[in-house]
């Protein structure tokens, strides 16, 4: 690895920053990404195969340059590390959203709009701003879902298991993703642990597809909706989404995959290797299949009236699974159903799936450190001096990411209020406004009001959009990388000057 | 000698236990009895509240006599029923020698419930509320400051209009004895229970409590009576300045006129009552000091005051902005009521907000939510706790770089302490899950969304108005027996705190867990053998 940097060194100075090349490793993953829709183009004769052949090809001399033109930085920190996921996921938002230009489905007037459906698609969120499906091409629907598939596992952990080769801290990228208490480590090298998760996330995604297939859909909608399935964001090429197909089979398929792919995948794989018992030993997992349970009987009981049995216990079970694993397929309009039950959705878009998974929000496990915190706080206001730890199942948390949790809690409830207010501002309604923050935060997808299942999210002034996106990217990074983005960056540019300047003088 | 087997959960042993607990107790309590006197906390501060309670109700009804209204039998007759009562418990209970902080959490809240059950008893008795829901939720609202409420003021005789108007004053009255005698032993949130925070103003007042309590509450009373002739000098007919200066210093908002300080349509009114609700919500300790010294540049060096007023000078740019109209002295005036009425949580009304746009509606929320000063008579979760959690977001946000950091929080020049920081989080915590199902439970009773969050948010700050329907003072009567309960709850809880009525709930809760605890482990040995 020495032998190579001073082989190209001596010709080319590379930057020694490691967001540079990360950011130049997601590029060129978005651009096979690209290629592959092209052929999907191709095959399907939409012609959409121009405009992404050629998005691929700036995407991915982009991505050379920018790969192979840095390396990584000689000292790697937190700081740095959280740089890199935020610094490459804005790159590859920006350049996932050529394609949509590129094949004139938005116009360059509204280029915010095109990097609003990249960005809704990187994030695993979901949110259209696209309205005639129709019009659409099936290479660039395709793509869409792609990019949910792509997003779903992080880019990152793509990264990682190449990067690991070329010497870079792999860890502190993966746990860059997801501060505080998150997925064990599958083996001791991470390079392994990446390549596992991917394998897991393939496979499942295969099985789904195949699944899909089976029960009735056509090859091109079983992949697309494996991909957003597994991704848990909730694309679909149907403009109705799911309820296009109307179809109890396909429903649970789904509701299965979402299920799934919203618990944390090193569980998962522990099942897998070692037997089912691995998932009672999780208590996140009892949350989280209690929080989805309870939240379905509770839709049960309001839509009592509403709906008739059957239809009830369908939709339901579908959404309760839908926003309680943060995807968002939607089957009905649930905007119409009674006020008690859109409180009920907007706790489960809050909250999200597990942590370790490809949902989105605040995750299962930071919900049960809250929970923890506060009861210890009544106890202790009864016994001031007890030492009550904060334990969830028989693990116990340490103080430390406690505190970071709840900071983390604090920043996410704050942000929300914060977009909401700001929306409002902007003239949306406060219901629409306070949900379309929870929801793009939490990488939803529908919200409620105006910005329901059956709409778009072009009900949002065009700044509301730019300020959507915004939560979009900070919730899929987990806030803390997204917030230091720029301290960072600006802390690695005065360090490198810094350098530059030490080896000028003698 | 060989250690006892532990206690098995059996239905026999269950029983035994039971019954053991009730002899017990029930010849404790003879032996008190027989000396005289029962040792209870509880029972002492029930009996001392509606002992102190019932002069309320004489001077209420000799009004209303005076006056020639109906209530005047009702309200002599009820008190003196209370006072008696109250007299009884209080001869027979005595403070009890060891007292655990659980035991006086438990009071403190029958204290509050005490207050309650009196306020419920005068409505119910003079034929104000039709029904005991409806009496308690008017009862929660006079003794916690809400302005929420299902009465026609004009409806009401004077004797009732003023028992409603000096309770709501003489709750925040209490609320100021209990910051600084009560809360302090509670840890919940006292003048300088917070490990020492709050302004070191509040901290030099502390130690001498008696003092600390005169000399506040003697400023309380003295901006009151300033209040009152402010606003008789502004035009308000005598009654009506006395009941508003009773209500906007207590921030409770009741009005003697359904249109709230907008039925008099006079700006200097307007104004007055904006100063007013300003007070309300500033801190009474520094204000106590900078009056005293002359000194007014204590406002401008207390962190928390400038916060306090640059919120409300924020909110007001920001609601003249999104309102699309030019910043005329109208709606200049407008636009500060509505945002003083929340911020300080008195909840007065001035008309229908022409302003309104769902950003102003948004902000409001968020600014009841906010609340007044802490050591203030106002709601809401207080300036100062949010400024608190602002600065251990930006702690952790740090730390999340530099891990090994051990960093403390700083307000101003005072620190605060990790347990205090732990006690404003959990505060929050919880008090948003009881937002939450309050608001499924108003869901249930028929409003819709907007409304339910709206007033949920704004009966736990203790405001009153809110939005979603009609008008910003519907809410209540579109709810029906069970939205009344709970609001009545929700108003008591934002008023007392989460903390102590959980941790009250929680003396019900521990035998509960020793079973619970009991019966696993009894299973676990089942299991075992």
């Amino acid at each position: 690895m020495a032998s190579d940097s001073t082989r190209k060194g001596s010709s080319l100075r590379r930057l020694a920053i490691t967001p540079v090349r990360v950011a130049g490793a997601g590029l060129l993953a978005v651009a096979f990404a690209m290629i592959v829709s092209a052929a999907v183009a191709v095959i399907d004769g939409g012609g959409a195969a121009a405009g992404l052949t050629a998005a691929a090809l700036i995407t991915a001399s982009v991505g050379c340059a920018l790969f192979f033109g840095s390396q990584v930085s000689s000292s790697t920190d937190s700081a740095l590390a959280f740089a890199s996921v935020a610094w490459s996921w804005l790159a590859v938002s920006l350049a996932g959203a050529l394609p949509f230009l590129l094949t004139g489905v938005v116009s360059w007037a509204h280029f915010d709009d095109a990097i609003f459906e990249s960005v809704s698609g990187f994030t695993c969120t979901g949110s259209t701003i696209l309205s005639d499906f129709d019009s659409v091409p099936q290479g660039l629907l395709f793509y869409r879902s792609m990019t949910q598939w792509l997003g779903g596992m992080g880019l990152v952990v793509l990264a990682v298991a190449v990067l690991p080769a070329l010497g870079i801290g792999g860890l502190d990228l993966i746990a860059s993703e997801a501060p505080g208490p998150t997925a064990d480590r599958l083996s001791l090298r991470v390079r392994d642990t990446a390549r596992r998760l991917w394998l897991l996330y393939g496979a499942v995604t295969c099985i789904v597809a195949m699944l899909l297939f089976l029960v009735g859909m056509s090859v091109f909608d079983a992949v697309t909706h494996a991909f957003t399935t597994i991704a848990t964001g909730g694309y679909s090429p149907r403009a109705e989404s799911i309820a296009h197909f109307d179809s109890v089979a396909i429903e649970l398929v789904i509701i299965a995959g979402m299920l799934y792919a919203g618990a944390n995948f090193s569980v998962h794989w522990h099942a897998l290797s070692q037997g089912i018992g691995a998932y009672r030993r999780v208590s996140e997992i009892r949350w989280y299949l209690t929080l989805i349970a309870g939240a379905f009987g509770l839709l049960l009981w309001v839509n009592n009236g509403e709906l008739e049995l059957f239809r009830n216990l369908r939709e339901s079970l579908f959404y309760a699974v839908s926003l309680g694993s943060n995807t968002g397929f939607g089957s009905s309009n649930y905007v119409l159903w009674m006020p008690a039950a859109h409180l009920t959705l907007l706790v489960l878009m809050l909250v999200g799936g597990m942590s370790g998974s490809t949902a989105g929000g605040m995750k299962v496990l930071r919900l049960q450190v809250i929970f923890r915190y506060s009861f210890r706080e009544l106890m202790r206001a009864r016994h001031p001096n007890a030492v009550i730890p904060i334990r969830l199942g028989r693990t116990t948390i340490e103080e430390q990411i406690a505190s970071k949790v709840v900071g983390f809690v604090l920043l996410y409830l704050g942000l929300i209020v914060a977009g909401g207010v700001v929306l409002s501002g902007l003239g949306v309604d406060p219901v629409t406004a306070f949900s379309g923050s929870v929801s793009a935060l939490g990488n939803v997808g529908p919200a409620l009001g105006e910005a329901g299942p059956t709409s778009n999210f072009l009900v949002f002034p065009r700044a509301g959009r730019l300020v959507l996106m915004a939560m979009m990217a900070l919730g899929r990074l987990e806030l803390f990388p997204a917030m230091l983005m720029l301290v960072a960056s600006l802390r690695g540019l005065d360090r490198m000057h810094r350098q530059r300047e030490g080896t000028k003088s003698p | 000698m060989t250690p006892k087997p532990p206690k098995r959960a059996t239905l026999p042993g269950y029983a035994q236990r039971l019954t053991g607990w009730i002899l017990s107790r029930s010849a404790l309590l003879l032996r008190q009895l027989s000396k005289g006197r029962l040792e209870s906390a509880i029972g002492v501060t029930v009996g001392a509240v509606w002992v102190l309670i019932a002069p309320l109700f004489f001077v209420c009804g000799v009004i209303d006599w005076l006056d020639g209204g109906p209530d005047a039998v009702a309200l002599l007759i009820s008190g003196l029923v209370i006072q008696l009562v109250g007299f009884f418990i209080l001869r027979v209970s005595k403070f009890p020698s060891t007292l655990p902080v659980a035991r006086l959490f438990t009071a403190f809240v029958g204290g509050a419930l005490a207050a309650l059950i009196a306020a419920t008893i005068a409505h119910f008795a003079t034929g104000v509320a039709p029904t005991i829901d409806v009496a308690l939720v008017e009862a929660s609202a006079t003794v916690t400051g809400t302005n929420a409420t299902t009465i026609e003021p004009e409806t009401v005789s004077l004797g009732m209009m003023l028992f409603r108007s000096l309770g709501q004053w003489l709750a925040a009255a209490a609320v100021i004895v209990v910051l600084v005698r009560i809360l302090p032993h509670l840890g919940v949130g006292g003048l300088d229970a917070d490990g020492g925070v709050a302004t070191r103003s509040a901290r030099r007042l502390a130690p001498r409590s008696s003092s600390t309590m005169v000399r506040l509450l003697t400023l309380y009373m003295g901006l009151t009576i300033l209040l009152a002739i402010a606003y008789f000098s502004a035009g308000m007919p005598f009654v009506d300045s006395v009941i508003h200066s009773l209500t906007t210093i207590s921030s409770g908002g009741f009005s003697s006129h359904s249109g709230s300080i907008g039925a008099f349509d006079s700006p200097a009114i307007e104004w007055v009552a904006i100063v007013g609700m300003i007070t309300a919500g500033t801190s009474l300790p520094l204000m106590f000091r900078a009056l005293r010294r002359g000194d007014l540049h204590r406002f401008v060096r207390s962190i928390e005051f400038r916060t306090y007023i640059g919120l409300i000078i924020t909110a007001v740019v920001a609601v003249l902005a999104w309102s699309d109209k030019w910043p005329t002295a109208d709606n200049l005036r407008e636009t500060f009521f509505w945002v003083t009425s929340a911020i300080s949580t008195t909840g007065y009304v001035a008309g229908n907000l022409s302003l309104a746009s769902y950003g102003s509606e948004a902000l409001l929320l968020v600014l009841m939510v906010i609340g007044g000063m802490s050591a203030s008579v106002a709601g809401g979760f207080k300036v100062m706790r949010f400024m608190v959690l602002g600065r251990y977001i930006g702690r952790e946000l740090r730390r999340s770089i530099h891990p090994s950091a051990v960093e403390k929080i700083h307000l101003g020049k005072s620190s605060i302490g990790e347990v205090a920081l732990a006690r404003i989080i959990g505060e929050l915590f919880l008090a948003t899950m009881v937002i939450l199902a309050m608001v499924l439970l108003f869901t249930a009773d028929g409003l819709n969304f907007e409304a339910a969050f709206s007033f949920a948010i704004s009966a736990l700050s203790n405001v009153g108005f809110a939005f979603g329907l009609g008008g910003p003072n519907e809410h209540l009567q579109a709810l029906g027996a069970v939205g009344h309960l709970s609001g009545a709850l929700l108003m008591l809880i934002g008023r007392v705190s989460v903390t102590p009525i959980l941790v009250s709930l929680g003396g019900i809760g521990e035998p509960l867990q020793r079973e619970v605890r009991r019966w696993r482990l009894t299973r676990h040995e089942k299991a075992v053998r």
